[in-house]
């Protein structure tokens, strides 16, 4: 996809403005446009909390999201208002334990262990990181090495480690496919 | 009575001449206290080149462009922001602000408890005449209980600020009161108030003969500031109230002299010395 | 220190703080408001770093005095508010105008009347910026549309406002204030720092508001002898204080005539496929974002649609926006309050022309599709 609109939807403190953050840099890196844009309402913890990008190869004229080619959902929160912005074909990458309730329609669904992956690795707050790695592993969106050298550049030190398992773990489960809709 | 001769002090020199005759009405306390304030700035050997006069709305604000220095007449109530914009951004001028009790305690009120907090190092002299003179004569927040105004007309029965223990309680480095009377005390209540490193504030009993003075039938100027004499008292009577006083506020035993003077950090210098620290840092 | 521009992913409230520190300001004071805190958060870190003052005042009211203050100075300086703050300003913006003290104030704008829509965007201060203080006076009001623009604009607002001794609003929406987009900061030192004129020669004829060619007075640093007054009374050349009806006109006059004499300079513009447009979209911010992706979809199926686009809102640049509409029929203005924009548009075509509003009031942007619906409603193609 070289122009396209992508939302990470959650709930406050679950990263996802890092991993906007990471995708976007990750972009520009391969040379496109990113235009980010967030929810503003304070969700430090809990609440719902988004973070879109708009990507363009060129100019990028309405920075903010208007028909959604992705979706990543890592709460129930944010899925009822961000349905309706699919546009049809859109691909869905939904946690399963907590983003599990997702209505029928014309997307590309991919239900997957998200959240008890990043359990299994000692901490659930690498969801969003496994999440990129979902996105890498489909390779649809952004190529699979930049997004690994951003993670590296831009994450502390302490967690690098447990966020390079967290992105591995992610990109296998992106190959995989998931179970598709 | 006063240690330093008065004889090397010309007023003159300190004036803007060509602006007279000066807008003041005749017997007007302000004038004496713009005396005292040049004489101590003259005493302390300031060069009028790097002396900053900042004065706000008001009969006590227009008296600030008769000084020859860099003087800045600015909006009502705000002259002690501005001084901490021009204090921060230029620490080698000498800032002296002019302000009266509306300006300063009513509209002002904010800025002049954050300027005592901060203790940014600028001198705040504020001339309480009990009187908005230069709008017709209205209460402001000093009107003693019982006085008389055009908004007051049957007397007034709000309780007053005493400017000097608010200055104090919300932290200023250096508090002072003075009489428009005692002109050789003023000055150097004055000078020792610019020299003080930190905030310094200091009230000055001024006359309203002109428009207080009469709506009260307190007799011409030479009856209105005998009548400082007889109600002041020197530091070592009477003491600093609260910051509210109920009963008419110059009929209260007022200290007068250096009420607080602590050694509280300067702001402008602490400013400095923290974004200095912070350079540093990034430099290592 | 890089000696080459580097591209950073900015928040458009921190590129704000980053265009006034490369554009020479050292000094800011500033009170907390939604949706324009993140400017002064990171004034808070730059100021110091760059060896300039940072101080968070006790309102928006004092904030804007002690900028004045820096100002008068000789310190580069500036504020950053939204609505209600903005509206607390307005005294002193009309001070900086009178007194003729170069200042920069930063509207980031919020849905409104009073508390409003703390979060939300709106471009409902349109009118305040330009009208906002009592009296007539001069200001000029840039709006930019996006991130890097933000940066420049600002860098734009000292630079007019030292050249021209006025007070300059930077005034965008929130959506454009938080979003993140991609700056290509210059290398430090590469960017031109304006700087007011300064008096020189003899102090004792120094009129510090003479009438020059330019109609722009050299100001006098405190400390370099001059001793001048400066007022908010309406004053002579002299600096002091006048009631004189000529000379009272001939002071207000001269101060207007600032911008009128300097108009090249203030005005800018973004015209796009304005030469054969039948329909042009008139917009700022955030609305003109949507406006460009309406006007070229609307392109793409045939309908000769343009954009026109004031950087520089205030003053308007009149002749621009009649040349780019000369081949118009009908104007659109978009804009995310219940019509500002539109009443100076409508006053420029002088009914020549048809002026439709898109006026929303609902906290949200206008979308494109709704722009583009109407340039299709309103076209003589479809
Ligand atoms: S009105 Fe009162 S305060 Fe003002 S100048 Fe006259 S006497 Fe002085």
């Amino acid at each position: 996809m070289e122009n396209f609109e992508i939302r990470f939807g959650g709930s406050g403190g679950q990263g996802l403005q890092l991993s906007a953050r990471l995708l976007a840099d990750a972009l520009i890196r391969e040379g496109r446009k990113v235009a980010r844009s967030q929810s503003y309402e304070p969700t430090s913890r809990g609440g719902l909390s988004r973070a879109d990008l708009v990507v363009a190869a060129k100019r990028i004229d309405y920075p903010l999201i208007t028909a959604l080619d992705v979706l990543v959902l890592l709460d129930q929160l944010p899925v009822a208002v961000s349905m309706p912005l699919l546009r049809p074909g859109a691909l869905v990458i939904a946690d399963a334990r907590r983003a599990g309730e997702i209505p029928e329609g014309d997307h590309d669904l991919h239900l997957l262990p998200l959240s008890e992956s990043a359990l299994a690795l000692g901490n659930e707050r690498a969801t969003n990181i496994v999440a990129l790695g979902v996105l890498a592993g489909l390779g649809e969106v952004c190529e699979h090495d930049t997004l690994e050298t951003v993670i590296r550049d831009g994450v502390p030190p302490r967690f690098l480690d447990l966020n390079l398992r967290a992105f591995a773990k992610g990109v296998e489960l992106g190959e995989a496919g998931g179970p598709g809709r | 009575m006063d240690e330093i001769s008065a004889d090397s002090f010309n007023i003159r020199d300190y004036l803007r001449l060509e602006l007279f005759p000066h807008f003041l009405c005749p017997g007007c306390g302000h004038g004496i206290a713009l005396r005292a304030l040049l004489w101590a700035i003259h005493e302390l050997g300031i060069d009028k080149n790097d002396l900053a006069i900042v004065s706000g709305i008001g009969c006590s604000g227009r008296t600030g462009a008769y000084i020859d220095a860099n003087t800045f007449h600015v909006t009502h109530g705000r002259p002690l922001a501005f001084a901490t914009g021009l204090a921060l951004a230029r620490p080698d001028l000498e800032v002296v602000v002019i302000t009266g009790d509306g300006d300063c305690l009513a509209i002002g009120g904010n800025h002049l408890i954050h300027a005592c907090r901060r203790n940014l190092n600028l001198t705040c002299m504020m001339l309480n005449n009990e009187v908005y003179g230069m709008t017709g004569g209205q209460a402001s927040p000093t009107t003693s209980a019982t006085r008389y105004t055009t908004t007051t007309q049957s007397g007034s029965i709000e309780p007053v600020f005493d400017a000097c223990a608010l200055a104090a309680a919300a932290g200023a480095g250096f508090v002072g009161r003075e009489v428009t009377i005692q002109t050789p005390a003023l000055k150097n209540l004055l000078r020792d108030a610019i020299a003080h490193k930190g905030f310094s504030f200091v009230e000055v009993l001024s006359d309203c003969t002109e428009i207080f003075g009469r709506k009260n039938d307190l007799g011409e100027s030479p009856e209105m500031i005998m009548t400082q004499k007889s109600t002041m008292r020197p530091a070592s009577y009477g003491v600093v109230g609260g910051n509210i006083v109920d009963e008419p506020f110059r009929a209260t035993n007022l200290k007068t002299g250096i009420l607080t003077r602590t050694d509280r950090p300067e702001y402008g210098a602490a400013y400095r010395a923290h974004a200095a620290g912070i350079r540093a840092a990034r430099k290592s | 220190m890089p000696s080459q521009s580097t591209a950073r992913d900015l928040q458009g409230n921190q590129a704000c703080a980053l265009g006034a520190v490369a554009a020479g300001c050292r000094f800011y004071a500033g009170y907390p408001i939604t949706p324009s805190s993140e400017i002064a958060e990171t004034m808070s870190v730059e100021m110091p770093r760059a060896g300039g003052v940072f101080v968070q005042m006790e309102d928006e009211i004092a904030s804007l005095g002690a900028v004045l203050g820096a100002s008068m100075g000789g310190a580069k300086a500036m504020t950053a508010t939204s609505g209600p703050g903005f509206s607390l300003k307005q005294e002193h913006i009309g001070y900086g105008a009178g007194a003729e003290i170069p200042c920069v104030i930063v509207n980031v704008m919020r849905g409104g009347p009073s508390t409003g829509l703390p979060t939300r965007p709106s471009q409902g201060d349109i009118m305040q910026s330009r009208w906002g203080t009592h009296g007539d006076h001069s200001v000029i009001v840039l709006a930019p549309a996006s991130v890097p623009e933000i940066f420049s604009e600002t860098i734009r607002a000292f630079a007019l406002s030292e050249r021209l001794r006025l007070p300059v609003i930077v005034l965008y929406d929130e959506v454009i204030g938080h979003l993140v987009e991609t700056v290509e900061i210059p290398a430090p030192g590469t960017v031109e720092v304006a700087d007011r004129k300064w008096a020189t020669g003899a102090a004792e004829s120094f009129q510090p508001y003479a009438v020059t060619d330019d109609l722009v007075p050299p100001m006098a640093r405190p400390g370099d002898g001059y001793r001048t007054h400066t007022t908010g009374l309406t004053h002579l050349e002299s600096g002091f204080p006048t009631q004189e009806p000529e000379c009272v006109e001939r002071i207000t006059r001269r101060i207007s005539g600032k911008l009128v004499h300097h108009r090249e300079l203030i005005e800018s513009y973004e015209a796009a496929g304005c030469e054969d447009a039948e329909i042009v979209v008139c917009a700022i911010g955030i609305s003109a974002r949507a406006a460009r992706r309406a006007v070229n979809a609307a392109r793409a199926q045939g309908i000769k649609a343009g954009l026109f686009r004031p950087i520089t809102l205030w003053p308007f640049p009149e002749s621009a926006f009649k040349s780019a509409t000369a081949s118009a029929r009908t104007i659109i203005v978009a804009e995310l309050n219940a019509g500002q924009l539109v009443l100076e548009i409508e006053r420029l075509c002088g009914g020549a022309r048809q002026v439709e509003s898109i006026a929303r009031v609902d906290g949200e942007p206008i979308e494109p599709a709704e722009i583009e619906a109407k340039i299709r409603e309103l076209s003589s193609h479809g």
